[in-house]
């Protein structure tokens, strides 16, 4: 880490605090009492430290398939429907195979990335063929992706057992083994991680990774040394894609154990703003994440026990994009994303 | 189908069609700028929370709805005060925006309300539902003419198109942009209002739905002309207003089908229109 870096993390952090300490004040709260209330929710015990890794996880998918999308300089903004389409090809495939569970769990993954991975192709053929802006397919793709998986499980996929709009239960055995017991921590998060470090690799060492950020950083010259910047763009879209949906088989196998349509309250947005403050780079992604997972469950804890709405939380992320936003330029070094 | 069905389904789209039209407008504006605007959404969302509750406050809605369409230019103006002086990545900035007009708001409703999800019922200006529907459709116009055969629609132009040359001719390029990118605001603020006390009588979380994401596409189908976007805003509210129309009345056909109506319509048309649309050439780009 470098001085630049260290002093944008300390500016960061020191603007969060007093944004909340604002926000707590504002709903008549001390910030002393308010900030216990928020490190209790986020660190406090087994239980707030397994939700706060369970955000983390949540967040961690998305955010690296978007990372992807941004280095080749596609604004993708459709992780949230690739989560979704994702979950819903992990969900369905959960219930109708019968192998033993590392094989079913291997499957779950893989039918998530593949769902999301097409769904984000759709977005990346559309950039690649008719040069359409990704910015507006891929949030159509969102709405579209609600609509298609309510139509699914309310219609030709609904379980015969569910109560709302939803798919069957997963069999026990399938479900994502926990890291503390009794939790919401599971196995995913080490698939994450290793996910992350895949990409770090793939990104920086490969010549895919090479052609994905050249494409991003100088279109034209990357067109003119031979780099086909359709050929990116789709597969750029389709690996964002997938990442994301091997978010929503994290969330089916490991939290919900179904698939059913909330499965996401906005995982895919936020984890743009993950993306954006992990400077696009894989392993401070990693860190990112589970700033935000703590964000997020001592988010609800302050909501409980001091009456601080959630949404102050909501309010902060969006002032950190914001203030990231300028620093791009600012700084100019590129010490975060480029 | 008969006329008056016909004559109700139209009216219904000028209504659903209008709010997006308001906020398709400004993005126009900020956009032959030279600004992105990503956040029509936020902007959309914090003109209506505002409207309502200036509304609910001060009983006089005709305030509420200064001040929804005023918070909307003071978004637009942050956008376009980092834009230029801080020469932000607009789009980044844009969501940073979304998410702070969408989580304020939200923050808001339990702060003061000390209720989640929806304000309660405030004095609304319902009767000036299709005066503001007309009053869109002249603005479409005004800002059609404004553009294309003004001194003022040049120089706006000339800061999107190339910031420099403008420069070079004597036009502050950072200044017009900022106030491009706050008349923007102010515009889909006032698209905000149209819902929360034209249409409705209160704010409700999630009530923008995506409308300014909408008009965002309007904008580019409508290849940045006022009376193009705003076109492109009222076929989305015809197709809005069909899903009204067609519900339950074709069997085989699902209701989520017909919801997803607008947004199919406009990936079709991206996949029919391709390289159609040339945006103003030095959009996005920070100057100098």
């Amino acid at each position: 880490m470098n001085g630049e870096s260290a002093k944008a993390l300390l500016l960061g952090t020191l603007g969060v605090v007093a944004a909340m300490s604002l926000a707590m004040l504002a709903s008549h709260v001390s910030p002393i009492l308010g900030f216990n209330a928020f490190f209790y929710g986020a660190f406090g015990g087994k239980q707030q430290i397994a939700e706060t890794l369970a955000s983390t996880t949540a967040l961690l998918f998305p955010a690296l398939g978007i990372a992807i999308a941004f280095r080749a300089g596609l604004f993708n903004i459709g992780a949230e429907g690739q989560l979704l389409i994702g979950g819903l090809f992990a969900g369905w495939l959960g219930t109708r195979i019968h192998v033993p569970p590392a094989f079913a769990i291997a499957a779950i993954f893989l039918a998530g990335a593949i769902g999301g991975g097409l769904w984000g192709a759709i977005a990346g053929w559309l950039k690649a063929a008719r040069d359409a802006n990704e910015v507006i397919s891929t949030l159509m793709l969102n709405f579209i992706a609600a609509s298609l998986a309510l139509y699914l499980v309310t219609g030709p996929l609904r379980a015969p057992d569910a109560a709302g709009p939803e798919l069957s239960l997963l069999p026990h055995a399938y479900w994502l083994p926990t890291l503390l017991p009794q939790t919401r921590a599971t196995i995913a998060l080490p698939i994450a991680l290793i996910a992350a470090s895949a990409l770090r690799f793939v990104l920086d060492n490969t010549w895919f990774g090479y052609r994905l950020r050249a494409a991003g950083e100088a279109p034209e010259a990357a067109r003119r040394a031979g780099i086909s910047l359709s050929r990116v763009a789709l597969w750029a879209m389709a690996w964002s894609g997938a990442l994301a949906g091997m978010g929503g088989a994290a969330l089916v196998a490991g939290e919900l154990h179904r698939f059913n349509t909330q499965l996401s309250p906005g995982y895919g947005f936020i984890a743009i703003a993950v993306a954006l403050v992990g400077g696009l780079e894989p392993l401070a992604i990693c860190v990112a994440a589970l700033a935000f997972g703590a964000l997020e469950s001592g988010g609800l804890a302050l909501q409980a026990v001091a009456g601080v709405p959630k949404d102050a939380i909501h309010v902060i992320e969006g002032l950190l994009v914001f203030a990231l936003a300028a620093r791009r330029y600012l700084g100019a070094r590129g010490a975060t994303a480029r | 189908m008969t006329l008056s069905l016909v004559f109700s389904l139209l009216a219904l789209a000028l209504v659903r069609g209008t709010p997006i039209l308001l906020a398709s407008l400004g993005g126009v504006l900020s956009e032959r700028a030279g600004i992105v605007n990503i956040a029509l959404e936020g902007e959309m969302t914090a003109g209506a929370f505002a409207a309502a509750l200036l509304s609910y406050f001060t009983r006089d809605p005709w305030l509420g709805a200064i001040g929804g369409v005023a918070v909307g230019a003071s978004v637009g103006f942050a956008l376009g005060f980092a834009a230029t002086r801080w020469r932000v990545d607009q789009i980044v900035a844009g969501m940073g925006i979304n998410l702070i007009c969408t989580g304020g708001a939200a923050f808001g409703l339990i702060f003061v309300f000390n209720q989640a999800g929806v304000t309660p019922q405030v004095p609304a200006i319902n009767q000036a539902l299709w005066p503001m529907v007309f009053l869109g459709i002249l603005l479409a116009a005004a800002l059609q003419w404004t553009l294309a055969r003004t001194p003022i629609g040049l120089r706006l132009r000339a800061c999107g198109e190339n910031p420099h040359a403008a420069r070079a001719a004597g036009i502050d390029p950072l200044a017009v942009r900022l106030y491009a990118s706050a008349i923007a605001g102010g515009l889909a603020g006032l698209g905000g209002v149209f819902l929360a006390l034209g249409e409705l009588n209160l704010y409700s979380d999630g009530m923008i739905a995506g409308r300014g994401f909408i008009a965002l596409a309007a904008v580019i189908f409508g290849r940045w002309t006022p009376l193009g976007a705003a076109g492109v805003a009222l076929i989305f509210g015809l197709l809005e207003a069909l899903q009204f129309a067609l519900q339950g009345t074709i069997a085989w056909l699902p209701s989520d089908f017909l919801q997803a109506l607008p947004y199919i319509a406009a990936l079709l048309a991206l996949l029919g229109a391709s390289g159609r649309y040339r945006p103003p050439a030095a959009e996005g780009k920070p100057y100098p």
